[in-house]
């Protein structure tokens, strides 16, 4: 065993304190006295510092230690927390993170120095306190931590001595003593910020092993690893050293609050008993039993160890995001044999009684309701993407040197855990766009009578099964006159073309591929693999973009992404002969319209529905579907897609359904009209009609 | 230049011509499935199928070859392919699966470089099996490009 056990963990938890002290050092930066936000600062760098340790990281630790050092010079009121300084924290953060990067590649923290970074860590301490440096050995073992020690120091502390010693482990003290070894009783007292108990238990056990032999713990060391101990544990060693010895090696692990130890030993008529026993099986023989169950030992209290009451803390496991899809496909594969079931039932439904239906409804209710929680699951909040862009847009505003804020909304919105891994490059992309190419210099930004600090907003909000995500800015905006200049220049549009475009249409070139407006490549965007990069990815995840602007006012970019990707409520409808599925969280009315009220505006058939004018899709046409007959009234599924609307021409409805979305493959090509495919109750495939390309 | 080792394949009739697939590239041979209809989708392409909850897209040979439309009958099988391990597999529909077959290297006569610029044979080589001669398919050719 070794602690490489851990190392998932301790990347886990690293990034968290990692993001945390992100966060809060841009508070500090804007609010210097804020006695809260430092000490949580420095409580997130000394846990770091800790794990670090802990795990063997050096580099990590020493880095870690020198900023903690810092921040605990600010936290004493002897420093400020300046802009260099906190550039030099943030420098120091940086390296922290590759260094972690390099730790979840290939397990070591890199050759990468930090020498420079400890340096002006270690000049701004100078500096700051305009002495010489103290050796601030803060945390290990405050003074604070001294007086407790102190008082433990009683018997109250001996928690070894209340234990239970089994048969074998009195036989085990018994033979120890008689070879003349001491056996040691310990308990260990683990400081309570300690974040990797288990770890830190296995470190202490593999420190007494190295001086001696351990018989008992409790609790078990498997419940050590586990992390299932309060903040203290006992330990019986059979050892040559002295209990204070020993408590002196324990103590040289850091977060170790306390230890006491004594010797244990048995009353002498047991352990006679058990040295007779001992020599009786060396000469083969079978050991008599002794009435030693009810004889007490001297050490041996008859109270049992107290039920250590539990911190009812955060109750929540990590789980492998793989074992999550393993078990939403089995929901999904759940969902196609109820959806069988419920096919089958109703092609013999003369034959079956009524409560077999009711059944069937139930097994209906139960797997939605098991599919909602699966996905409840797998749910994450969009915070664990956004939350490092604060960061981003303080350091874009330094390297772009424009005045610049974000306000961000709407963080605790939820996505497939799938989707937030994919949508943060997206998303960082749009902000650098904003932050590059959308807000003006400060100088312009006076001139035009705007704020000098301009300002980007990213809001996220659910709209229906829809999660929507803006990227805004009070910026420019997009400049309709360039794009059309830049797109006639490049041959992309024709001058006749333009002519006929609408703003909308320009600002949709802005997502063609190879297709950057900005006249200066800089180092943060401009390279022309922008917008339709991110237009692919969002894409690939089922969703959707657009972009609005004002001429000067600024622009908005709007990110719809679908809430799950795997099960969704569909509408099934007949085209022809053919069975297709439309996504349920896309349609609006479904509507019985005379033929003849269709309408036909510069060459597209529209309908005039209550006073808005839509367009209709044949979507027999457009499919490709065997031609129907002609008739006098229509069927029209009227979908939504944000702010537009379209309906759709179909033959017939077949029902609601809840369907499972498999992929076709990438070797068929559809022109992504259609999103994937679903296998009905009857083994039969129906496809999926993407409605975002069809509107 | 080649070493001299012998593969498994499995011989395929398409009309009255044999071809062979190297069996390492075949996961599964089914009779004729109903297929759905993918939308605009090449025309080799005759749409996807539903293989034990799993959705395959599935080709017609024949079409892929520019040979004539395909006919079901009984014999007609659908050979599902991975061109790569790691792949998605794919249904390849042929009018009969024959037998597997061996073939030593010089059983094979390769195509050389310039008979490979008919891309649409889909080709490896020609191979003879006593008195036949059979089309060895190139299966990530046939499936990879887009043609």
């Amino acid at each position: 065993m070794d602690v490489s056990q851990y190392l998932e963990i301790f990347i886990e938890e690293a990034k968290e304190h990692l993001q945390n002290l992100n966060e809060h050092i841009l508070v500090l930066e804007k609010d210097p006295e804020n006695i809260d936000t430092i000490n949580e600062i420095f409580r997130a760098a000394h846990s770091l510092k800790g794990m670090a340790g802990t795990m063997g990281y050096k580099k990590m630790q020493q880095l870690t230690h020198d900023m903690e050092n810092v921040f605990s010079e600010i936290r004493n009121g002897k420093m400020k927390a300046s802009s260099e300084l906190v550039d030099v924290v943030f420098k120091g953060l940086d390296a922290l993170e590759s260094y972690l990067a390099n730790i979840q590649t290939d397990g070591t923290e890199g050759d990468q120095d930090c020498e420079d970074i400890i340096n002006s860590l270690t000049k701004i301490l100078n500096e700051g306190l305009g002495i010489s440096v103290i050796d601030n050995e803060a945390g290990k073992t405050g003074s604070g931590d001294q007086t407790v020690k102190a008082a433990s120091q009683t018997d109250a502390g001996e928690k070894f001595r209340t234990l239970k010693i089994e048969e074998h482990e009195k036989k085990a003290i018994a033979k120890a003593i008689s070879l003349n070894l001491n056996v040691v009783g310990l308990t260990i007292y683990i400081q309570e910020y300690c974040v990797l108990k288990g770890a830190r238990a296995f470190m202490i056990n593999r420190t007494l092993e190295e001086h001696g032999e351990i018989i008992k713990l409790d609790p078990s060391a498997q419940d050590l690893e586990d992390e299932k101990y309060d903040f203290d544990y006992s330990a019986f060693v059979i050892t040559k050293k002295t209990p204070e010895e020993l408590k002196s090696y324990v103590m040289s692990v850091s977060e170790v609050k306390d230890v006491v130890a004594g010797y244990i030993q048995l009353s002498e008529s047991e352990l006679s008993n058990y040295l007779t026993a001992i020599k009786q099986e060396e000469m083969g023989e079978a050991a008599p039993k002794t009435a030693s169950d009810s004889s007490s030992l001297k050490v041996g209290s008859a109270a049992p160890a107290k039920q250590p009451v539990k911190p009812i803390a955060n109750r929540s496991v990590r789980v492998d995001i793989e074992k999550l899809d393993v078990l939403m496909n089995l929901v999904s594969e759940l969902i196609i044999a109820k959806n069988s079931l419920v096919s089958s039932s109703s092609s013999l439904h003369s034959q079956l009684d009524a409560g077999f239906y009711d059944q069937i409804e139930y097994l209906e209710r139960v797997t939605t309701n098991l599919h909602e929680s699966v996905m409840k699951v797998r749910m994450v909040p969009i915070e664990n993407v956004v939350n490092r862009f604060p960061r981003m847009i303080r350091d874009l505003s330094k390297s772009l040197n424009k005045q610049m804020e974000l306000y961000m909304t709407g963080e605790d919105t939820e996505l497939d855990r799938t989707v937030i891994d994919e949508i943060g490059d997206p998303l960082m992309h749009l902000l650098r766009n904003s932050a590059d190419h959308g807000l003006e210099s400060s100088e312009e930004r006076i001139r035009q009578g705007k704020n000098p600090v301009g300002a980007i907003y990213l809001d996220a909000y659910q709209d229906g099964n829809n999660v929507v995500i803006e990227v805004r800015d009070d910026g420019a905006g997009i400049n309709i006159d360039k794009i059309k200049k830049k797109a006639i220049e490049r041959g992309t549009i024709s001058e006749e073309q333009a002519s006929r475009m609408t703003d909308k249409d320009f600002i949709d070139l802005l997502f063609l591929p190879s297709f950057s407006t900005s006249e200066t490549v800089t180092d943060v965007s401009g390279r022309g693999v922008g917008l339709d990069v991110v237009k692919t990815k969002i894409e690939a995840l089922g969703g959707d973009i657009e972009a609005k602007a004002i001429m000067g006012k600024g622009s908005n970019f709007i990110i719809r992404l679908p809430l799950t990707l795997a099960i969704i409520q569909a509408l099934m409808v007949n085209i022809s002969t053919e069975k297709y599925a439309l996504p349920l969280g896309n349609i609006q009315t479904v509507e019985n319209i005379k033929t003849k009220e269709i309408k036909k505006v510069s060459g597209k058939e529209v309908l005039n529905l209550r006073g808005d004018v839509i367009p209709i899709v044949r979507l027999g046409e457009i499919l490709e579907c065997p031609k129907g007959e002609e008739t006098d009234e229509l069927l029209i599924v009227v979908m939504k897609k944000g702010e537009r609307y379209a309906g759709m021409v179909v033959d017939e409805l077949i029902g609601q359904q809840e369907i499972v979305i498999k992929s076709i493959g990438k070797y068929i090509k559809n022109h992504k009209i259609i999103s994937g495919a679903t296998i009905l109750g009857n083994g039969e495939v129906a496809l999926i009609l993407d409605v975002n390309s069809l509107i | 230049m080649t070493e001299l080792n012998t593969k498994q394949y499995i011989s395929v009739r398409l009309g009255n011509d044999l071809y062979a697939i190297e069996i390492k590239y075949i996961e599964n041979i089914i009779v004729m499935q109903n297929i759905t209809r993918v939308p605009k989708a090449q025309s080799y392409f005759l749409g996807v199928i539903n293989l034990r909850g799993e959705v395959i897209p599935v080709m017609s040979l024949k079409g892929r070859l520019g040979l004539d439309k395909d006919e079901f009958t009984s014999t007609t099988r659908i050979i599902i392919v991975k061109p790569e391990r790691s792949a998605a597999p794919v249904g390849i529909i042929v009018d009969e699966v024959n037998e597997v077959i061996d073939l030593g290297d010089d059983d094979v006569d390769m195509l050389n470089y310039d008979d490979k610029d008919v891309k649409a044979s889909f080709s490896l080589g020609i191979g003879k099996l006593g008195n036949d001669l059979i089309n060895i398919l190139d299966v990530p050719e046939l499936i990879g490009k887009d043609g």
